[in-house]
């Protein structure tokens, strides 16, 4: 027994040890090349957006992943200059990186610049930009799955047939791909009726959308569901609908979230009653993981997509989320996406 | 000499003068019959609500213009106050009135700061304060590295804000007035209305608005008349500034959170309701009477397109084609332009 | 003579609306002559001017230019057809920003056949030659802007014979001039008549007239009152039929001062300049003359609290008086009717009344806001006093002829009582009948304060002073009592030493 206690003990700070290592980068060695070595590998992001809460988020994301990785990091921002953004793949080139990461973007300036990286042996993923290469993975959050989930939840809360009013700017890609959804949607539900459709990106966006949708609802008092697939959008409906007095008799179906978003969400009586997201830090992760894939020798696939997570007026009130990271908390499926997730791969939300 | 001639002159006068007014009421009358819902109490106080915030900003940018300047950092600077009042109230956790005194201070050290370039740097008004914008523009993320302002947010440093946005702060955005109907005018609309009767009678019925004009008009014959021009002109953009201000602060109150945006769009949408003003009454210079007026065009124009589910790019092409009627108006028909 | 006319005018109309400024005009010019056109302000000169010239369309009547019918829309085209005019606002005539060279050969820069590249040496060269011909004595490449009014005017009467016109309008040419570039520009102007030009030459001046006309033509009320030919001229039938009615010289009644208002001690306005000293009395008028450019608007600007003296006092009404602002020197009772007074005075976007009360506005309003009833009836007392011709006080300044403009801002600074009245060049583009109104006006009313003026022409001062100061080199050098004048030392001492053959 005495044997049996000491190898036991032994056996279990062995296991706790191996539990500890699990996170300090001496467990690197396990990983494949070239990430057996930290800090050996040195990755680009080269943005085009970079501005806002979302685009905020993706980058604490990236970050996270890399410091999981124990890669050196890169950040090169052209901050909407497509000219810019080009030239910094190339200087990212100089630098001597494995892999680029090309957030955003216009597919005429990035095609070339993206096709230089890949031909000088460097690996490249691209999120939300369509570089059209075959051997550039594209990292995406599904526009369409965001939609169809706003809606699939306005549906069951408010019956197939309802006077609707909607929040589209037509020539923004993901607002495209959100339309399509919405427009599938009504073919199939004959009930829906398109009363307005109006939106604008003039900023502070809020505001603007604010003026219209209040003309809207004045002239479609019986307007019943407003779906605004972006939050910003919905933030503008919903101080319309608040000063109009109508937000007991109005729900808001929206997409993407943020905090103050889930305080609109959360306020007695608020009409935003949905939203569907991806976390945008979990799109930074899965963009970094794509890319050490590749860098692994492994295949991500050509399109990487990130599913997204309904969360709802009564999820928010019932779990007491307040903010984003009680989002990610409480509601695990939004804190991680088991995306482009080998078994070697860190999680960085691991603790 | 003929009769004839006297009576085509005078009905170019009358149509300079009141043409922009018929015109209004005239747009006013046919959204009545084409939009339902466009005639009633609630509309009339939604479109000037809608046109509170440009409105207040415009009424600024009008006192940099009577002295000969242009202010465009106004948008920012009201962005920039929003900021600020989110600022002091949720991460500083402060009370409404901290915040706005904050705010109207941020909005005249501007203000001086533009009118000391202009002055004493002798840098030209437009790239004194464009320069200006440039520089709110991102003063205003530095704080917060980038991130909106909303209760709950996570703050760099990691740590959680907890503070909210007072009571009494919102219900400058929220509140409604009773007017013959109960919970009617929005407080941002009463703001607009007093500010607009201040600047008016300011400019016109006292001798610091006279002066400015003269200011405008012609400086050096201001200043050989005993005019303290540089201190005018400074105080021009102090106004500017603090009612680019005072309309950052509506703005945080009804959006009740800290956005970051550049405020553009403000700016370009106060500019042209100042510059609509001009035509208002032939008056052919810049006045707050027209500029009110201009601001509820853009309203009216805004609020019976969008019930006609008008999309948004044809409403900023209809924005166009009024300032430049307007334009007309101003500098063809009375003549002003060549003189 | 009558048939050679080069350049004939045949019952010209115009009206402004309801007014009509020219009824029925009819002018002939001959080569090789000048035409002096004679007229008090409003009497239709500049209108006629202009429809000459291409700016206006006229209202009636015909032109022609050598027997060719001559009816030009645009201003260019009249200068293409041989019709060249010096406007009387010389930098209507320059660019400012441009250097000399540039200037002098800017329409050939830009009409049709102009080379597309901008050759700097080809224009120096071209403008050079220009310049020889007229005997133009300017660094080419100086900017207009660092130029003497003066020699801005040069350059545009240079620039207008660089396109060799059979019709030459100059008007008002010498108002800005000294007298030394007055008789360069009489020396072009004579050699222009040999060459067989035709000259219309508009101007107030006494002296340039008799140096210059072989013709004049007066106008009055829009119509030709008086045509002059045959030697030697009647000018004084000239000015009568100009004014309608016989002028009197009247002869000042020099006055003297026991009561000091103003005491200067020791002023310096400029480096290396000699200090000045001077009393001015209650009650007295007193006129500073002197070339152009001897810091006469320097002194009054001094004096007004616009620029600092380098060293001295002021003693103004027995107390110091050193003014830090325009603002001080207006509360201390020092007036400026500043020169050139749309540059300087006229605010263009206010009327009448609202100019009147400009530097008044303190003392017109309560707890900051204007009192209009008063603006408005100070504006309609001004107006009477002075004799201002306009409909009310409402009128728009650009309505105003230019001695009427100069009227209302005598009229401003003269609406409240000051103790030191000062006058910049108040007679400068101001016609006869104006200027002897404003110079009675100030005359009469000069008890309780001390007048002071700064004028270029002698004739101006000799009109309207008590007593003569005489200006040079940013100094005082002489003084004369208004009565028995020494003109020959006085102008001896305006020249700065050796005797001046123009008078």
């Amino acid at each position: 027994m005495k044997i049996t206690r000491r190898l036991l003990g032994k056996a279990a700070l062995g296991l706790a040890g191996a539990a500890l290592l699990m996170q300090v980068p001496a467990m690197a060695q396990d990983r494949p090349a070239p990430f057996d070595k930290p800090g050996a590998v040195k990755i680009a992001l080269v943005r085009y957006l970079s501005t806002g809460d979302f685009f905020q988020a993706y980058l604490s994301g990236v970050e996270a992943q890399a410091k999981a990785l124990g890669v050196d990091l890169r950040v090169l921002d052209s901050r909407q200059d497509a000219a810019l953004q080009a030239d910094m793949v190339d200087q990212a080139i100089a630098l001597g990186v494995q892999g680029i990461i090309i957030q955003h973007g216009l597919t005429e300036s990035m095609k070339e610049a993206a096709q230089r990286a890949v031909d000088a042996g460097i690996k490249v993923v691209a999120f939300d930009v369509n570089v059209e290469n075959p051997k550039i993975p594209q990292i995406e959050q599904s526009d369409r799955d965001l939609a169809r989930l706003a809606l699939e939840q306005a549906i069951k809360d408010n019956g197939e047939s309802w006077k609707a009013g909607y929040v589209y700017v037509a020539g923004i890609a993901p607002l495209d791909r959100r339309n399509e959804t919405w427009v599938d949607f009504k073919k199939k539900y004959a009930g829906i009726n398109e009363a307005a459709m109006f939106g604008t990106l003039d900023n502070p966006i809020a505001n603007s959308v604010a003026n219209q949708a209040r003309s809207v609802l004045s002239a479609n008092p019986d307007i019943k569901v407003m779906f605004a697939p972006y939050d910003e959008f919905a933030k503008g409906v919903k101080i319309a609908v608040d000063e109009a007095g109508l937000s007991q008799d109005i729900k808001i179906y929206s997409a993407d979230i943020s905090t103050s978003d889930i305080a609109a969400m959360r306020e007695p009586d608020s009409a935003w009653a949905a939203t569907a997201a991806t976390n945008p830090a979990v799109v930074g992760q899965v963009s970094v993981r794509a890319l050490a894939q590749l860098l692994a020798g492994e295949d991500p696939g050509k399109n990487v997509i990130v599913p997204p997570t309904l969360i709802t007026q009564k999820n928010l009130i019932d779990k007491d989320i307040k903010n984003m990271e009680d989002l990610s908390a409480k509601l695990p499926q939004f804190a991680h996406a088991d995306v482009a997730m080998p078994a070697w791969m860190p999680n960085p939300n691991a603790k | 000499m003929s009769s004839g001639w006297v009576r085509m002159a005078a009905a170019r006068d009358h149509a300079i003068r009141y043409g922009f007014i018929v015109l209004l009421f005239g747009l006013i009358a046919y959204f009545a019959i084409a939009a339902d819902g466009f005639v009633s109490p609630q509309s009339a106080v939604f479109i000037f609500q809608s046109v509170a915030i440009t409105g207040v900003l415009a009424l600024g940018v009008t006192a940099t213009l009577v002295v000969g300047g242009f202010d465009l950092s106004i948008g920012s600077v009201a962005t920039s106050a929003m900021m600020a009042a989110a600022y002091v109230m949720v991460v500083l956790e402060q009370n409404a009135v901290v915040a706005i005194v904050a705010c109207l201070l941020i909005g005249a050290v501007v203000g001086l700061i533009n009118g000391w370039l202009i002055v004493y740097m002798r840098v030209p008004d437009l790239l004194a304060t464009l320069g200006m914008m440039f520089l709110l523009v991102g003063l205003q993320r530095i704080p917060t590295e980038g991130r909106s302002i909303a209760t709950g947010m996570t703050m760099p440093d990691g740590s959680v804000a907890n503070g909210t946005f007072g009571r009494a702060f919102l219900a400058l955005g929220r509140h409604r007035f009773d007017f013959f109907i109960p919970n009617l005018i929005p407080v941002s609309v009463v703001v607009l209305l007093v500010l607009a009767v201040l600047i008016w009678f300011f400019l016109e019925y006292t001798r610091f608005g006279r002066m400015m004009y003269a200011v405008g008009s012609n400086q050096r014959a201001a200043e050989l008349a005993g005019a303290p021009v540089k201190a005018y002109k400074i105080w021009a953009y102090v106004i500017s500034g603090v009612f680019a201000s005072i309309g950052g602060i509506l703005l945080a109150a009804r959006l009740g959170r800290g956005d970051i945006a550049s405020g553009n769009n403000l700016l370009l949408d106060a500019v042209a309701a100042a510059l609509i003003g001009y035509a208002v009454l032939g008056a052919a210079k810049p006045n707050a009477f027209g500029t009110a007026v201009g601001a509820v065009f853009v309203g009216v124009l805004l609020q019976g397109l969008t019930m006609m589910n008008a999309p948004y790019y044809t409403q900023d092409f209809i924005k166009g084609v009024v300032l430049v009627v307007a334009l007309v108006f101003t500098f063809a028909l009375s003549g002003r332009g060549t003189r | 003579m009558g048939n050679d006319a080069v350049f004939r005018v045949d019952g010209l109309r115009k009206s402004f609306g309801p007014i009509e400024v020219l009824g029925g005009v009819s002018l002939d010019l001959h080569a090789g002559e000048v035409t002096v056109l004679m007229g008090a302000n409003g009497a239709g000169k500049s209108t006629l001017v202009k429809i000459i010239s291409g700016v206006y369309e006229r209202g009636g009547g015909t032109m022609s230019l050598a027997g060719q019918n001559f009816a030009p829309k645009t201003p260019a085209e009249a200068i293409r057809a041989g019709v060249v005019t010096v406007h009387q606002n010389i930098n209507d005539g320059v660019v400012a920003d441009l250097d000399v060279a540039t200037n002098l050969t800017l329409d050939r820069l830009s009409g049709s056949g102009a080379p597309t590249l901008f050759n700097p040496r080809r224009v120096r060269r071209e403008a050079k030659a220009v310049a020889n011909r007229m005997g133009l004595m300017i660094d080419l490449k100086a900017r207009i802007s660092d130029l003497s009014l003066a020699d801005r005017q040069m350059v545009a009467i240079a620039r207008a014979m660089a396109h060799q016109p059979k019709v030459l309008i100059l008007d008002e040419p010498t108002s800005s001039l000294s007298s030394a570039e007055a008789d360069r520009l009489f020396a072009l102007l004579d050699w222009l008549r040999e060459q067989g030009v035709a000259i219309l030459y508009i101007s107030h001046r006494m002296s340039d007239i008799r140096r210059l006309a072989d013709r004049i033509v007066s106008m009055r009320d829009g119509v030709v009152s008086g045509v002059f030919d045959s030697k030697p001229l009647d000018y004084e039938g000239a000015v009568n039929a100009m004014l309608g009615r016989k002028i009197q010289l009247d002869r000042i009644v020099a006055r003297n001062s026991a009561r000091p208002v103003l005491t200067i001690d020791g002023l310096r306005i400029a480096e290396g300049s000699r200090p000045i000293s001077l009393t001015l009395g209650d009650g007295e008028v007193v006129a500073i003359t002197g070339l152009v450019g001897v810091g006469k608007t320097a002194l009054a600007e001094t004096l007004f609290g616009v620029r600092k003296p380098l060293s001295g006092t002021m003693v103004l009404n027995g107390k110091a008086y050193a003014p830090g602002s325009t603002g001080e020197a207006i509360a201390a009772g020092v007036f400026l009717v500043a020169k050139d007074r749309s540059e300087n005075g006229i605010v263009g976007d206010f009327n009448i009344q609202e100019n009147i009360s400009l530097p008044f506005h303190k003392r017109m309003s309560r707890l900051g806001v204007l009192k209009r009833r008063v603006e408005r009836a100070t504006a309609r007392r001004q107006i009477g006093e002075l004799g201002i011709v306009c409909r009310s006080e409402k009128d728009e300044m650009s309505a105003l002829s230019g001695g009427n403009q100069q009227k209302v801002m005598v009229a401003r600074w003269m609406s409240q009582a000051a103790r030191l009245f000062i006058l910049d060049e108040p007679f400068q583009g101001v016609d006869i009948s104006a200027r002897r109104d404003i110079a009675a006006k100030l005359r009469a009313s000069a008890n309780g304060r001390a007048t002071l003026l700064f004028v270029t022409e002698l004739d101006e001062a000799l009109e309207t002073a008590d007593r003569i100061l005489v200006m040079s080199e940013q100094s005082i050098v002489g003084e004369h009592r208004n009565a028995d004048i020494d003109l020959e030392r006085l102008l001896a001492e305006v020249a700065g030493g050796p005797l001046h053959s123009a008078a």
